[in-house]
């Protein structure tokens, strides 16, 4: 038991000197675009703190008031749009560069070690960013963000429905927290109102720590970056005014109802699975992440000398575009599809497996056919 | 792990102290749950939602086979609010349907005593608490619902959501208001209804959305058996 915490200890003070929360070590790599990623992470985090801050001095936090504030604010205070656009367009890009920086540490092998721990605090925070996506914008309290409110909240009920779960309730409790009563209203708006302000705080202080401790530093673009991104944000959010939809009325539900971008080839998944495997397969998705350095133990880093977490990457991708566009195309005939997609998956997975299983073998039959000497004489010449 | 005399005594002063400031500390759970008073540990109980009698509408609108019209119930819930009460509200539709049927579901929740050709459905889709719609021509539900093609029996009127399409049949033998496709979990919710002359009376509605009470089974059924 001691041996095992000792063990623990070493491996996470040994992950922690080799923490990279936003690329800052790897600026030697900049020529790669890919590489600035992590840069403009902070970047995109820092613009939607400044903006948010900006938006909560007009914003009133009421079902009555939220809707009305928000507009005045965008339609009637001097760059109030902008300020807003830059909100929403910053928390967008957010997003996608966490998750092209999750995808470029998943292909490169990154997370391997020891980028074990920089790999899985990536992974939480975009679970994190797309907490106070869904937290955010309900708080405009339109159509869109009442329903995904609504839906998101009733999803955890059905963790009652496992077996022995029953008896605790804790699926219903979870709802109940997070609604603040037994219903959607003004102590939801103000629940998701703090929870969406807290947790860029709280990381905010946390990436602070961190950058006091490490002395490192927190910004690693030129200038010239900097200002192409933001004048691009400034322009987007000048030529896309951010939507404001219809006020949130809870006796009618449009039709076709769209999540944000992020969440829509989830929202595609709860409308194929049964409710209580859509709150679980989230999990799923999110658990393989946290864990996919402890599965993948080979010291391999390019992508072709790992077949199947090589697969695996690009089917989740395939599957994130796929049911995006299938739901964008409102094409959902729920008891023709899921049978299709599931044997697509079978076969995916099977043949990932057959091909990381014929290259391993390839691989070590070349190892036997090579001379012996070969390896041993490296650390010789180290020495 | 080896347990000696100092860390046994150690153990046993820690239990009543960790206890004393846990009880202290226990009030601190209505700021997670509001419903729940001072000392009460129990996260799970729900409320007991109150509506009473309700007159939704009247007969004279639902003289044909489909007729319909969209109502709302309104219960209420003692909370810790700063109003004392929340209210909410259960969007229903009552329509006719082309032949009595016995308004019972497959969970033995009777809406109605005796056979009806007038149903009142609860809108909450049972699957995640969206609104769904009363769809009196079924080629909608195949242009508008995702492309579902109901089977030649159930070409009829439907009932249908927006948010993951879930498809209801009003008339489903022996379980009127089930789901014939998608995600939900079981049929629409009944409202239990009384008809006095023309006036169309909720007296009760189905529990277990979350627009409701999400009451443990133990209090359903001290509560049904209060009702009958």
């Amino acid at each position: 038991m001691e041996a095992v915490l000792a063990n623990l200890r070493e491996w996470l003070q040994d992950r922690k000197q080799h923490l990279d929360l936003f690329d800052e070590t790897k600026t030697a790599q900049q020529d790669n675009p890919l590489y600035i990623v992590g840069g403009l992470v902070w970047l995109s985090w820092m613009v939607v703190i400044v903006t948010g801050i900006i938006l909560m001095v007009w914003y009133i936090p009421t079902t009555t008031g939220a809707y009305r504030s928000i507009l005045h604010l965008t339609e009637d205070i001097p760059f109030g749009w902008l300020v807003r656009g830059m909100h929403k367009y910053g928390a967008d890009m957010l997003v996608i560069t966490i998750t092209i920086r999750i995808y470029r540490m998943y292909f490169a092998g990154e997370y391997k070690k020891p980028g074990e721990l920089s790999w899985m605090i990536l992974f939480a925070s975009l679970v994190l960013a797309m907490i106070s996506g869904i937290t955010g914008y309900a708080l405009i309290w339109n159509q869109r963000a009442f329903w995904a409110a609504k839906t998101v909240l009733t999803v955890p009920t059905y963790y009652d429905e496992i077996p022995g779960m029953g008896k605790l309730g804790i699926g219903h409790a979870i709802a109940y927290i997070f609604l603040g009563g037994p219903a959607l209203g003004q102590a939801t708006l103000t629940r998701f109102y703090s929870i969406h302000y807290g947790i860029s705080v709280v990381f905010a202080i946390l990436a602070e720590i961190f950058f006091y401790r490490t002395r490192r530093r927190r910004l690693n673009l030129s200038f010239f970056t900097i200002g192409i991104v933001l004048a691009f944000l400034a322009y987007v959010s000048f030529d896309q005014l951010a939507a404001m939809g219809r006020w949130a009325n809870p006796n009618r539900t449009p039709l076709p109802i769209l999540s944000d971008w992020y969440f829509l080839a989830l929202y595609q998944v709860v409308k194929y699975m049964p409710p209580l495997w859509a709150g679980i397969a989230p999990g799923l998705l999110i658990g393989y992440g946290m864990i996919v350095p402890f599965l993948d133990r080979t010291k391999e880093t390019r992508a072709f000398e790992r077949p199947f977490f090589f697969v695996v990457g690009v089917y989740a991708l395939a599957m994130f575009v796929g049911f995006t566009a299938l739901i964008m195309l409102n094409i959902a005939v729920i008891s023709r599809d899921p049978p299709i997609i599931f044997a697509i998956t079978v076969v995916v997975i099977t043949l990932a497996f057959a091909w990381e299983m014929i290259h391993r073998r390839r691989k070590a039959a070349l190892a036997a056919s090579r001379p012996a000497p070969a390896p041993a004489r490296r650390p010789a010449a180290a020495s | 792990m080896k347990m000696d005399r100092r860390r046994l005594i150690k153990t046993l002063t820690a239990i009543p102290i960790v206890g004393g400031l846990l009880v202290i500390l226990s009030p601190l759970l209505r700021y997670l749950k509001p419903n729940d008073g001072p000392f009460q540990i129990n996260m799970t109980a729900g409320d007991t939602p109150s509506g009473g009698a309700q007159v939704v509408g009247s007969t004279a609108a639902l003289q044909k086979p489909w007729d319909y019209f969209y109502f709302t119930y309104i219960q209420s819930f003692p909370q810790y609010d700063v109003d004392g009460y929340k209210k909410a509200n259960i969007a229903g539709v009552a329509l006719k349907l082309p032949q009595k049927v016995k308004f019972v579901n497959a969970s033995g929740y009777a809406g109605f005593d005796g056979e009806t050709d007038v149903v009142l459905f609860q809108r909450i889709c049972p699957h995640l608490g969206c609104i769904f719609n009363f769809v009196p021509d079924w080629h909608e539900v195949t242009a508008g619902y995702g492309g579902f093609v109901p089977p030649k029996s159930e070409q009829h009127s439907l009932m249908a959501c927006p948010c993951h399409l879930s498809i209801y049949d009003p008339t489903f033998p022996n379980d009127p208001g089930n789901v014939i496709s998608g995600p939900a979990p079981r049929g629409a919710r009944y409202f239990k209804f009384e008809i006095k002359g023309q006036d169309v009376i909720v007296t009760g509605a189905e529990t277990g959305g979350i627009a409701e009470c999400p009451a443990p089974p133990g209090r359903l059924a001290r509560r049904a058996g209060a009702e009958g």
